[in-house]
């Protein structure tokens, strides 16, 4: 008991005598940090008197582990590992707090990966690393049930998960405090899961069945909990996709539609949280299933637009906007297409210009010719390079005859006849498309924004 | 600015700071303007380590020191002619000075005996060279020395690579463009065949073009059909567009007067390049356009940092450029309001960045085809992680990995995936010539992941010990050549009907380009054998060339350079190399006992073994102190003889410092040797093992321990631990391939320890994976032997070179079939000119 004590007093000094070192290792000036040259500065720092002969066996020992890793000889690397636990031996108590973790973290690898071992041994490392010190029981306790997780022993993972949430060491610390929210949420994922299990079971059996309702009420049950569970978590700011995901299809799924969008508007608007725009696109899509009015989603999707314009969803919230009544929203309809294919990932998607074929020809035949000259004015000195270059007339031609079209038509109506996608595509003379590239000629003729007349 | 000298905090003590002028008698009036003096800058502490440097070289260059001033004083040296006429006493007659000074200079104090017209030349001379040759040295001095200094902790002048590799006509030819010279101003174009073997062959001689500085980086982009190369050297870039038949045609020329930091090209348009100045200004530039700056801010993005280096890079938007430096990274909209932008990353908590870490590159890995699923991620290195982020969600990560990397990661090639469906290979290269391959997988919509845990591929000096044994000082030559820093990255994988092969080539500093071939292979078991890295004959012959041409070369003339750390030769600096041998015994001791780790503990000799001496007569001292002093360890050696019973007497001391918590683990060693005696398999009862008298104690106090301080529960989890930790069963137990090694070599070693460290070299060893097994009773009699000589401290025994377990030669076992797995053929040096060197098989020596 004593000795543990100890231990913990050490390592509540710990958290100043670190940022000393840290201090120390860096080089006056720069405050770059340097970890090549540590430690010949060290030995610079110390008077030139070498560390410890037992300083210098164990990083001697700790590289061979390291290279032994990075080289997959798991074998070796336990081999090394077996000597390496020493370190918890070290007179200097700096390096002896930060052993537990380093041999946890390079243990748990070795063990991960050695052929030989298995999920007892894991196990067993596991809990016998918790309780060396107090610092890193959570940080342990959570990676020890993701391993779990990872081999399908959900049930030992919820164990331990439930065994971590209630340890408690001291005041409750901030990294303590996150640590524990995401060990709860862990929990609540796992609860998730099953009660997603158990939803499908119940999708299958009739409602009048006596075993529906014990099923359902079990259901009630879970929710509660894990509502409990996943609930603090997503309050901090970060990025908690899975999390809230299913927090939110368990609250829709009891009919707590206010409780779902709040979560859901809290985590894509909360300025606090990083930017993310899958956070939208959650929202979106809950807005979507609850019928919302079109303005609404469409102010969802004007956000995403804003931060992935190249998303999927432009496409969608192109239509919307077509559909829309209001002229601005045309305008961005407009836009939007033309953000899209600005993207090197969407260049060959035959929907995006198929659209922007189509509305171009909406939008002039509507006579908004200077919405057209606005987006184009900006892009007019690289979409000929980037699309509408004689290469990708010919591998387009070559690999997708339909894309090819379509694109002819934006092209030549863009910029004008002369073009040599343009021209490279009308020029071709194929049965099937021959109706399509005569049109696409015509077209082009008509409303061509560049006149060559003027 | 502060500069830390090791020699001086080490202790030693130099003269302070004087001037290495003669020392003139302060007095009378100088009629000479001080003219340096008003506008000296204040000299900074002087590094005292440099004074001697300095005071040496105004001994040795005398005319580059005091030529100038000697002009300026042209008219107050009357050269020829008798004995001057002139009242001015401002004039002295050199001839009757030189006649002074010839007659009767005594070395190392030519003023000894000061004539009076001596006495009038210091009285005019002494004011400018007393002072002003040294201020004036002193302060270009001191300027080179910061940058040097700077140089020293980070030399980012190479970031990015000057090697690349540019496709030809067919997919199997391509020409690698790369600097050399002694200067690196000389731009090579060499034509390479890759071979289905992996074997690449060189087509003709290469050719070359002159430029006016020190090559940088080499770029190339191959965008809609057009490959494109980009140069950039310290104050000019240029761009070449390179034919389908690999000529270079010069585009461009851009001169850069504050400097350049980093050129990228665009993977979109064709001819569009990216180029970042150290004033912090940002361009983008085509041929056809000229130059438009669209970014400028000499302040860095996040918090201040000195450095002036900044990158740029493309995104999967044309016109939408990242902008980094050593704080962070920031997407910037070419076609937005200036200044504005978003940060990508950031050195900071998002990211959670260490203390002191800062961004070394950044690298956009999509390659602008829609087809590529990593269109929106980007690479950012520190020197301790390496992140991977994507555009659509900045400041968070989507990956963060501790690289580990000793060097300076500069250099990252995100490689196509060799077979559809397998993961990408991303190869990180350390500046000192580390390599990692790391494996990229993840569809567009899921986040990227590591597939399989990365790998370290052989590094230039791992060949080292391929090449025939050398004299002492071509070693050493040949050591410092493979030791080069890696200035260049590039890769090619060959269209290939079998296996997928990866061709990867380094540039060294010293102009050396190597070639190594790593071939993906299919997921090989836990047990089977790893292939055998080997050079082939032609590898063999061309590296014996290289060889000798290397060694033709007269060494260069010692220069003077900025002291370095490592000369030390810390005992790190030995050790970081391979251990083939699977007996970390030695190690174990050493950690058990707290005891420094010395290289026979190691189990695998010395890269830079020294050549073979004479048979010595039994017991012969004089040879031992020689061999000791050969070594370099005449002190310790004689310490030793001074002192032999001081080392086990303070091994009791240390043991009082350990607390009890450690004493668990001390004896996890013992421990487990007893689990391992009631286990199944009968190893060597280590009960009755003889244990010499000479064992340190710590084993069995460390036993009592055991039994009195360690809770009972804790005893049960770690014995069970340490037992299920497949340790040291494997190595002893079945006699199948890998382990039977480890026998033998343990039986090895005892033969030659029984010979009692006379041998200067023991015999070399070849361990075949066949090798039987050794007796038991031989062990156990190692046991004895090793243990009497760590009380004799000795380390003149030489463990038998192992050469048994290629190194690095490890499949991943059980991860993913499709990882691109290690090299079955090492490195080679390719070209060094129009040479090709290739490697030997380490079995043969």
């Amino acid at each position: 008991m004593q000795k543990s004590m100890s231990d913990f007093s050490e390592e509540l000094i710990k958290s100043t005598t670190e940022d000393d070192q840290g201090e120390r290792c860096e080089l006056s000036g720069t405050g770059m940090h340097f970890p090549w040259l540590q430690k010949h500065i060290e030995t610079v720092a110390t008077g030139g008197k070498k560390e410890k002969d037992f300083a210098q066996t164990t990083s001697a020992c700790l590289s061979f582990i390291q290279e032994a890793l990075l080289k997959h000889q798991w074998q070796q690397a336990a081999e090394y590992m077996h000597s390496y636990l020493q370190v918890l031996e070290d007179s200097d108590s700096c390096k002896r707090q930060a052993a537990p973790e380093i041999i946890w973290k390079l243990g748990s690898e070795i063990l991960y990966y050695h052929p030989k071992s298995n999920v007892e041994a894991f196990n067993a490392f596991a809990d016998r690393m918790k309780n060396i010190g107090v610092m890193n029981y959570l940080k342990i306790s959570l990676q020890h049930a993701l391993y779990l997780l990872h081999h399908g022993m959900l049930e030992d993972a919820n164990r331990n998960l439930s065994q971590a949430e209630t340890w408690r060491y001291g005041e409750k610390s901030s990294s303590q405090e996150v640590l524990i929210n995401l060990i709860q949420a862990y929990k609540g994922l796992l609860q998730y899961y099953a009660w997603s299990k158990k939803k499908m079971e119940l999708s299958q059996l009739d409602k009048d069945d006596y075993a529906y309702n014990t099923a359902s009420q079990n259901m009630l049950d879970h929710s509660w909990k894990t509502s409990v569970n996943l609930g603090a978590l997503i309050q901090i700011p970060g990025v908690w996709d899975p999390f809230v995901k299913s927090y939110v299809e368990m609250l829709e799924f009891y009919g707590d539609q206010d409780g779902a969008r709040e979560v859901l508007t809290n985590y894509a608007y909360d300025e606090k949280f990083p930017s993310n725009p899958n956070a939208h696109i959650y929202l979106y899509n809950f807005l979507k299933r609850e019928k919302a009015p079109r303005e609404k989603l469409i102010s969802v999707l004007k956000i995403l637009y804003q931060i992935v314009p190249s998303h999927k969803l432009m496409l969608e919230f192109h239509r919307l906007l077509r559909k829309s009544e209001k002229e601005e929203h045309h305008k961005l309809g407009l836009e939007v297409l033309f953000a899209v294919l600005d993207f090197a990932g969407c260049t060959k998607n035959i929907t995006a210009w198929k659209y922007l074929a189509k509305y171009l020809r909406q939008t002039l035949m509507g006579s908004h010719l200077a919405w057209v000259q606005e987006e184009w004015s900006s892009r007019k000195n690289w979409w000929p390079g980037f699309h509408f270059s004689y290469f990708w007339a010919k591998s387009d031609w070559k690999e997708d005859k339909a894309l090819a079209c379509e694109k002819a038509l934006v092209a030549g109506v863009l910029s004008g006849k002369g073009c040599r996608y343009f021209r490279y595509i009308s020029k071709q003379d194929h049965q099937v498309f021959r109706k399509k590239i005569k049109r696409m000629k015509k077209l082009v003729k008509k409303y061509s924004i560049i006149n060559p007349g003027l | 600015m502060s500069l830390t000298c090791p020699s001086c905090a080490a202790g030693e003590t130099h003269s302070p700071c004087r001037s290495p002028c003669p020392r003139t008698p302060r007095m009378g009036c100088h009629t000479w303007p001080r003219a340096f003096s008003g506008s000296r800058r204040p000299p900074g502490p002087f590094p005292c380590c440099l004074l001697v440097p300095l005071s040496r070289f105004l001994w040795d260059h005398g005319d580059i020191a005091f030529a100038p001033l000697g002009k300026l004083m042209l008219e107050n040296f009357k050269l020829e002619g008798g004995r001057s006429r002139s009242k001015k006493k401002t004039v002295v007659s050199v001839k009757r000075l030189l006649q002074d000074l010839d007659g009767h200079q005594p070395w190392g104090c030519p003023w000894a005996y000061l004539s009076y017209r001596q006495r009038r030349f210091s009285i005019l001379g002494g004011p400018i060279l007393g002072k002003s040759v040294a201020n004036l040295l002193g302060d270009l001095l001191h300027e080179e020395l910061v940058m040097r200094w700077e140089q020293l902790l980070l030399d980012d002048a190479f970031t990015g690579g000057a090697l690349a590799w540019v496709p030809g006509k067919t997919p199997r030819v391509g020409q690698l463009v790369y600097p050399a010279g002694s200067t690196l101003d000389k731009l090579y174009f060499q034509e390479v065949s890759l071979t289905p073997g992996g074997n690449p062959q060189v087509l003709r001689d290469p050719g070359h073009i002159q430029l006016r500085g020190p090559v940088r980086q080499v770029v190339t982009r191959t965008v809609q059909g057009e490959s494109l190369l980009a140069v950039r050297s310290d104050y000019h870039c240029a761009l070449w567009k390179v034919s389908r038949q690999g000529r270079p045609a010069p585009l461009q020329v851009l001169q850069v007067e504050k400097g350049a930091t980093g050129i990228s090209l665009s993977p979109h348009l064709p001819g569009e390049l990216a180029v970042c100045s150290r004033s912090g200004a940002i361009c983008l530039w085509t041929p056809q356009d000229g130059l438009r700056r669209v970014y400028k801010d000499p302040d860095t993005l996040v918090f201040r940092d000195p450095s002036p280096w900044r990158w740029a890079d493309f995104t999967a938007h044309p016109r939408v450029l990242t902008v980094g430096d050593r704080t962070g990274v920031k997407i910037v909209d070419t076609q937005g309001p200036p200044g504005c932008g978003l940060l990508l990353f950031r050195g900071g908590a998002e990211a959670s960045c260490q203390k002191g870490e800062r961004v070394l590159l950044t690298q956009y890995l999509g390659e602008g085809s829609p087809e590529s699923l990593h269109s929106t991620l980007h690479l950012i290195c520190t020197q301790f992680s390496l992140y991977l982020v994507d555009e659509r969600l900045p400041l968070v990560p989507m990956l963060k990995w501790n690289h580990g990397l000793p060097s300076a990661p500069l250099l990252a090639r995100l490689l196509p995936p060799p077979g559809p469906g397998c993961p990408r290979p991303l190869l990180l290269g350390g500046q000192d010539g580390q390599l990692q391959l790391l494996h990229i997988t993840g569809e567009e919509a899921s986040t990227p992941r590591l597939a399989g845990p990365p790998q370290s591929l052989p590094s230039r000096n791992d060949s080292l010990s391929a090449f025939p044994v050398l004299e002492p000082k071509s070693q050493w030559r040949l050591q410092e050549r493979l030791k080069a820093p890696t200035i260049g990255l590039a890769a090619a994988i060959p269209p290939s009907t079998s296996t997928p092969i990866l061709s990867l080539f380094q540039l060294s500093a010293a102009g050396d380009v190597f070639h190594q071939c790593l071939r993906l292979q299919a997921d090989p078991g836990p047990d089977s054998c790893a292939p055998t890295v080997s050079w082939s004959p032609q590898a063999t012959a061309c590296c014996s060339q290289w060889l000798k041409a290397l060694l033709e070369v007269p060494p260069a003339p010692p220069v003077w350079a900025a002291p370095t750390f490592s000369h030390r030769r810390l005992l790190g600096c030995v050790e970081q190399r391979e251990v083939e041998g699977k007996v970390p015994e030695g190690l174990r001791a050493a950690m058990a006992e707290g005891r420094l780790l010395q290289q026979r503990d190691l189990g695998s000799l010395p890269t830079a073994e020294p050549p073979p001496a004479p048979e010595p007569g039994p017991d012969d001292e004089l040879s031992k102190r020689l061999e000791a002093a050969w070594e370099g360890q005449a002190a310790a050696w004689w310490e030793r003889r001074q002192g032999r019973s001081s080392g086990p007497r303070q091994q009791p001391k240390r043991h009082k410092r350990r607390t009890q918590l450690s004493s668990t683990f001390s004896s996890l060693s013992g421990r487990l040797e007893l689990s391992d005696a009631t286990s199944p398999p009968p190893s060597p009862d280590p009960e009755a093992r003889p244990r010499p008298p000479g064992t340190p104690p710590s084993q069995e106090l460390a036993q009592e321990h055991w039994a009195r301080g360690v809770p009972l529960e804790r005893q049960q989890t770690l014995r069970d631990y340490m037992a299920k930790l497949p340790l040291r069963e494997d190595a002893l137990e079945d006699a199948s391939a890998p382990p039977s090694q480890t026998s033998s070599i343990r039986a090895t070693r005892s033969r030659q320890r029984t010979l009692q460290d006379n041998t200067a070299k023991p015999p070399l060893q070849r361990d075949t994976p066949e090798g039987a097994s050794a007796p038991p009773s031989q062990t156990s009699s190692i046991w004895a032997t090793r243990s009497r000589q760590r009380t004799l401290q000795d380390n003149t025994a030489k463990p038998p070179l192992q050469r048994d377990t290629p190194e690095g030669a490890f499949v991943p076992s059980s991860q993913t079939s499709s990882i691109q797995a290690t090299p079955s053929r090492q490195q080679t040096p390719v070209l060094s000119g129009s040479q090709r060197i290739r490697k030997k098989p380490r079995m043969g020596f």
